[in-house]
């Protein structure tokens, strides 16, 4: 299996260099955090990853979790691993101080997780939905709740899940069948059976959190009759110690084709006590709070998942010999020359590595805005943030684990036919990669999301947050002597996003079906413009910088691979999508 | 026949002062008197109290505070004499017979021969009004049933009685409709005439039924709203507007004035909810609340609604209610809305059709009573076409209800259809006639029945008028001003220079254009399209230069709002003549713009050209600048020409159906002859003259009348229009003031607190003071 090194030198440079990341910790709230905490805690998650996390991918893919009458068990040196990631403090690391947590921006969190991603997808699903259940919770539980689980869910003593999905709804979650009758001491019944759930059953824990999405007696018909409710495994005594067992048992696992070692629950609720989080029939909303938290954090899976692909095939590329390279032998003294030297598998390395640099760049930009967002007091301010992240949760959940499966698979492809096999973990990381564009909303509703409620909303005033900070960034360097090759390519896919744009709005208003059957394409239009923003300003940064350090020199040269080589797919996505729906929706149905 | 040169109306309540104020408006003479009150030391003060108070009154029945001048006053014991003058006298006094009659007797001593005297009477009967009159007054007398408030409501319900001289009628007619802009309804003597008759009836069904099918106030009006096209306020709204009050009492006057047999006695049932609320004073907006009503306890601002069965405020919910679109979907419907349509409209309508020839001659005076009286989108007839007759009639029979004649007579027909280019309706006698419009009538819609468009997009289209006139109609959403408009009406100058005599722009929207199609332009700034906004633009201002020097008149003839970028183009027409309930305004400064499209440009040369303006290019400049700057709008025709959008040789037309026919004919006035304007060039004063105005927006704002925002739009407009940087011994051209305005638009449009600021106007309706 490839060796991993977490990306300490590009993160930092991500961090400190593009995104100002020490001026985070003069935001309202974070002032307690000072840059040089920073630095440590992301050479100590590395050390975690890397030593811990790791090693136990490999086995706990081939192990998977095992179910017993009711009981899961994860696979052999999780729970180890767990107790060491809970006792490091890392369950907690982005919850507020006030419940126990570290207080560190989403900024430093996505860095973590990169890293917990790229090292074992796996494991990081159960504290990521703990997570998940703690940002819901944090936001709209009442305060007798907060008190009962947060400080739990914190330090890691206990999990949390979230249960949508049920057999016959998924995307469509109005169709919510599961019931929540109210009881006299204020608590409700759960009774009702939800599938595809994360970490719904395992042994890590002594306790685990579901949320749960159900209907309440007298509620409206779809998805405004939809409310939200904790239901806890074990009902937590006076003294907050886990109690008499609850009526939500796990019936099942799944089998999967990836990520093997997260156990994926078929979760039966049996008249199991609940109570109320938030308002009655604002269920949804409730999930949506952290719903654009979640969708960084998967796309920042692919991200972890392609970095690790990247580094596996290029010490690959380094030592495998096939072939002689068509420029002149490099290695006289070998039998053949390192297949490094070829233009197709540079074209996948390159590839590869403009997919993780620019990707990492891109999510820091949104997780450095959902910090602003969350703590910022300057009301505007504030509002582009929430508007900025609004327009690209869509974008950074699809584009980035569009673009990771891609580069796994290309990953697997400089191994030839030993990437197929599971000796060195390559298909392993095509496998753990693909759930990313399924689930937390499948990539082809995040891009009806983006045309359908992002674009249009109050005139288009969230793509505000994105156009203009482009458009005055354009306009300010295209006609730079050093930069301006950089500049304008973007210039070029900037003109065809804002037509691209102009042209989905405006058939969009009339025929949704239209801006439905242009939004893939436009989805990842809009987001190699935005990756080409990051490469266009990395390149800012590094042109001073190159000639003393080759980190810099190679950013320039992965951002002139980028626009040379990637952003011309805009020239295609934009004519596809420009040719409109018609050819999708005229086909006749029974020709199928 | 008689012209009407002044009038008397005798009663200064709500109806009739309004009337009177309303003829001034159209410039006719009046006098209102009223009774001198027990103990008044002022024996007029009835009827100057009714005028004074009418010129503070909003929405104001004065069209321009000049036309209150041309009511004079007086009191019915010592002005009496002066009806002698009077051609039509209008009675709008206390609903009682002895008053009435009493009042007639003295009125007819006085009066001179061949007057026309008219009762406003809503319940007592004609016939009975006369009674014991002399032979004479009858001839003379008839009844005008004007619909509140007179200045707004374009109904007017005229019936003629027996011994009434056709004569008498045409003439008030006449003059009620070329005039007032009136539309004139004939009613038989029948209690309620029809707008009323019909009205109350629907009110009456549309509550007691929401009551008894368990609706709430918003379903009830969510259902009655959109999907029937009547009023936006619904129902309950309605009744809130007219206030509760009232309905007791137009319900026991036609309870008193319908025969037994009425279908109104089985729907007049009192209900104690509305009793209460009437006695506790809720009794609609003039009240301390209605249906709904706005609770600032506790210092908020919360929208409440009445629970019908509690009878308790709570706050209020939109319905959720599943609405098919088509009316037909809807009653066939089997939900709690579907039902509450059924049995509303099967009432309504079956009501209706008993109206034929019950009230009124035909059809068309039904749809036409309810369309004008009640706001209804469509007349009875006109819903009983979508539904189909027969199909109406079929499923009134299958649950058991009458089938009225009239329907059974149209069976599989419909009661209007399109036949040769040509509306008709269906006759009593089952067969279809032509539906007539008045002499000097013309409609773009009867038009467009015979017609095809000579040019046509997504936007607007260019119409063959007739006599070598075209009529360039906006068709776009709400009549938004966008790229096609600007594109096509380039084409549409070009056509009509080549084949055509002189052009109209004209259109039967309800509004002739509120301005640019802001949701396009905010979305293109959103996404930081400069350079198409800039085209844009630049594509208006040139477009209405094309207007401007057309080698033909070019004639703007607006009705309703003519506001932004649609009150521009009105400044480039070669004249105007505008229905006189337009309102025109330059009114991109509370958007945070400026006027891009030669706004500024056309009212700077406007004001210079003023003889009442001093000397010196400042003071038309500082007029401007208070006028665009403050985004004022003309509330009236007559005031748009007090601000000089509209120029004093400029046309109003009272009547809204007359506009058409009176701008072609004016545009045809202009051809022989016509020569396009010289270009004028511009004294300006220049940069010292921009620093003072900026110093005046500086002092509203220190005063707090103007915002932070105000500031800089007002800045951006104070270089415009000071020359931006022009020499005031130096002449600049259009060109100059054009480049100017566009800069600044470009510059505004990228500030924030004006992207802001369209957002709030898109969004909310409401200007955002930033």
């Amino acid at each position: 299996m490839a060796n991993y090194q977490a990306p300490l030198r590009d993160m930092r440079f991500v961090l400190y260099e593009l995104n100002q990341g020490a001026d985070l910790c003069k935001l309202p709230g974070l002032e307690d955090m000072t840059p040089d905490l920073f630095d440590p805690v992301l050479e100590e998650a590395a050390k975690l990853c890397e030593q811990v996390l790791h090693p136990l991918n490999r086995s706990g893919d081939e192990e998977g979790c095992t179910w017993d009458n009711g009981a899961v068990r994860t696979p052999q040196g999780f729970k180890q691993a767990y107790d060491l990631f809970r006792e490091g403090g890392w369950t907690g690391l982005a919850c507020a101080p006030e419940f126990g947590g570290q207080g560190m921006p989403q900024m430093i969190n996505t860095l973590v997780s990169e890293m917990i991603c790229a090292t074992n997808l796996s494991f990081g699903m159960y504290p990521g939905l703990s997570h998940g259940a703690y940002t819901a919770l944090y936001a709209h539980a009442s305060d007798a709740l907060k008190q009962a689980y947060l400080p739990k869910l914190v330090d890691g003593t206990w999990a949390g899940t979230m249960c949508l999905t049920e057999p016959h709804c998924g995307t469509d979650l109005g169709l919510c069948r599961t019931k929540a009758v109210p009881q006299a001491d204020g608590s409700y019944k759960i009774t009702g059976t939800k599938i595809f759930i994360s970490a719904g059953e395992h042994d890590l824990t002594e306790n685990i959190v579901h949320l749960v999405l159900a209907r309440l007696p007298d509620a409206p018909k779809g998805i405004k009759g939809i409310s939200l409710f904790l239901v806890p495994k074990f009902l937590p005594d006076a003294d907050g110690t886990p109690g008499r067992r609850n009526g939500a048992a796990c019936g099942s696992i799944e089998h999967k084709m990836g990520i093997k070692a997260s156990a994926t629950c078929v979760m039966n609720f049996d008249e199991a006590t609940g109570w109320l989080v938030g308002e009655a029939g604002k269920g949804m909303r409730a999930m949506f709070t952290m719903m654009n938290e979640e969708r960084l954090a998967v796309g920042v899976q692919g991200l972890g998942l392609a970095e690790a692909s990247y580094q596996g095939a290029v010490a690959y590329a380094r030592d495998r010999l096939q072939g002689r390279s068509l420029s002149g032998v490099k290695a006289p003294d070998k039998a053949a020359d390192p297949i490094i030297h070829h233009p197709d598998v540079r074209r996948m390395l390159l590839t590869i590595r403009a997919t993780t640099e620019g990707c990492r760049a891109l999510a820091a930009w949104v997780a450095n805005r959902l910090d602003i967002a969350e703590h910022s007091v300057d009301g505007p301010e504030k509002r582009e943030a929430e508007d900025f992240v609004a327009v690209m949760t869509p974008i950074v959940k699809a584009l980035m684990t569009d673009l990771a499966f891609e580069a796994a698979n290309h990953g697997m492809q400089v191994f030839g036919g030993h990437g197929f096999i599971r000796e060195h973990g390559m298909e392993q990381l095509v496998r753990d990669c693909r759930i990313a564009q399924i689930y937390e909303g499948a990539n082809g509703i995040q891009a009806l999301d983006l045309v359908g409620r992002k674009m249009p909303a109050h005139a288009g005033r969230y793509l505000r947050a994105f156009f203009h900070p482009v458009g005055d960034f354009i306009a300010a360097h295209v006609e730079d002597d050093e930069l301006g090759p950089f500049v304008q390519p973007l210039a070029k896919a900037f003109v065809r996003l804002q037509q691209a744009t102009g042209q989905i709005a405006r058939v969009g208003l009339a025929k949704p079906e239209e801006a439905a059957a242009a939004a893939t394409d436009y989805l990842r239009l809009f987001g190699l413009v935005a990756l080409a923003y990051q490469w266009a300003r990395m390149a800012q940064i590094s042109l001073p910088k190159a000639d003393q350090d080759p980190f810099y020199r190679a950013k320039l040269g992965t951002a002139r691979f980028f626009m040379e080589r990637m952003l011309p797919q805009t020239g295609g996505l934009f004519s596809a999508l420009m040719a409109g729906g018609g050819a999708l929706m005229d086909f006749p149905e029974d020709a199928f | 026949m008689a012209e009407i040169r002044k009038v008397a109306v005798i009663g200064a309540g709500v109806m009739g002062a309004g009337i009177a104020a309303h003829v001034a408006n159209a410039g006719i003479p009046v006098l209102l008197l009223d009774i001198v009150p027990a103990g008044a030391e002022n024996r007029n003060v009835i009827a100057e109290g009714a005028v004074a108070k009418m010129l503070k009154a909003d929405p104001a029945p004065f069209m321009s505070k000049r036309a209150a001048r041309l009511v004079s006053t007086g009191n019915v014991e010592d002005h009496l004499d002066q009806l002698a003058d009077c051609d039509w006298i209008v009675e709008a006094v206390i609903e009682r017979l002895d008053i009435k009659q009493d009042l007639y007797a003295r009125i007819d001593k006085v009066r001179k021969a061949g007057s026309v005297v008219s009762s406003n009477t809503s319940t007592i009967p004609l016939d009975v009004l006369v009674q014991g009159l002399p032979e004479r007054f009858a001839a003379d007398f008839c009844i005008t049933h004007f619909f509140n408030p007179p200045r707004y409501m374009r109904l007017l319900e005229v019936v003629q009685g027996a011994k009434t001289r056709p004569e008498a009628i045409e003439s008030v007619s006449r003059f009620a409709d070329v005039t007032l802009g009136k539309t004139i309804v004939m009613c038989k003597d029948r209690p309620g005439f029809i707008a009323n008759r019909l009205g109350v009836y629907w009110l009456q069904v549309a509550v007691v039924e929401a009551v008894d099918g368990g609706l709430s106030v918003e379903e009830a009006d969510a259902v009655v709203g959109r999907p029937m096209g009547i009023p936006k306020t619904g129902v309950f709204g309605l009744l809130d507007l007219v206030g509760l009050d009232l309905m007791p009492h137009v319900n026991a006057s036609m309870a008193k004035a319908l025969p037994a047999e009425d279908p109104f006695h089985a729907a007049n049932r009192d209900l104690p909810l509305i009793t209460k609320m009437i006695a506790e004073g809720y009794t609609g907006r003039k009240g301390k609340g209605g249906f709904y009503r706005l609770n600032r306890a506790g210092g908020g601002k919360v929208k409440e609604a009445m629970d019908l069965v509690s009878g308790e405020y709570r706050p209020q919910r939109k319905a959720e209610l599943e609405l098919p679109k088509k009316l037909k979907d809807l009653l066939a419907s089997d939900g709690k809305a579907g039902r509450y349509a059924w049995r509303v409209l099967a009432r309504t309508l079956s009501y209706a059709a008993s109206l034929v020839p019950e009230a009124a001659d035909a059809i068309p005076a039904v749809d036409e009573a309810m369309r004008l009286g009640y706001n209804w989108k469509f007349g009875p007839f006109e819903l009983i076409d979508q539904l189909g007759a027969a199909w109406l009639a079929q499923r009134l029979a299958a649950e058991g209800m009458a089938v009225p004649a009239l329907l059974t007579l149209a069976g599989e027909k419909s009661f209007y259809r399109v036949e040769a280019g040509k509306k008709q309706y269906l006759g009593l006698d089952g067969a279809y006639h032509d539906l007539l419009r008045p002499e000097g009538v013309l409609l773009l819609a009867d038009i467009k029945l015979n017609a095809k468009p000579l040019l046509k997009n997504g936007s607007a289209a260019l119409w063959d008028i007739g006599d070598g006139v075209t009529c360039f109609e906006f068709a776009s959403k709400m009549n938004a001003l966008d790229p096609d408009i600007m594109a096509l009406l380039g084409k549409a100058l070009k056509l009509t220079a080549k084949s055509y005599k002189a052009m109209v722009i004209y259109n039967e929207g309800g509004n002739f254009s509120a301005g640019a199609n802001l949701g396009l332009a905010l979305f293109a700034a959103n996404i930081a399209a400069w350079t198409e906004i800039e085209q844009l633009v630049a594509a208006g201002q040139e477009t209405y230069k094309a207007l401007k020097y057309a080698p033909f008149p070019v004639v703007g003839a607006p009705s309703g709002l003519a506001l932004g970028g649609g009150c521009e183009v009105l400044l480039h027409c070669a004249a105007v003549q505008a229905h006189a309930e337009t309102y025109v305004g330059l009114v991109e400064c509370g958007v945070g713009l400026i006027p891009g499209w030669g706004g500024c440009k056309e009212m700077l040369a406007r004001w210079a050209a003023n003889p009442k303006m001093p000397r010196g290019p400042m003071p038309a400049v500082a007029k401007v600048f208070e006028t665009i700057s403050t985004a004022t709008v003309a509330k009236s025709a007559a005031e748009a020409k007090e601000l000089l959008f509209l120029r004093p040789g400029d046309g109003i037309t009272m009547n809204r159906d007359r506009l058409l026919a009176d701008a072609k004919a004016r545009a045809l006035s202009l051809v022989d002859g016509y020569a396009p304007p010289a270009p004028a060039d511009y004294i300006l004063p220049g940069e010292s003259a921009r620093v003072g105005m900026v110093m005046a927006a500086e002092g509203f704002h220190r005063r707090g009348i103007a915002t932070k925002h105000d500031l800089v739009v007002a800045g951006e407009l104070a270089r415009v229009l000071s020359g931006d940087g022009a020499d005031i011994s130096k002449p600049v051209d259009e060109a100059h003031i054009l480049e100017a305005e566009r800069a600044a638009f470009m510059r505004l449009v990228r500030h924030p607190g004006t992207l802001a600021r369209i957002e709030s106007i898109l969004e909310t309706g409401k200007p955002l003071r930033n």
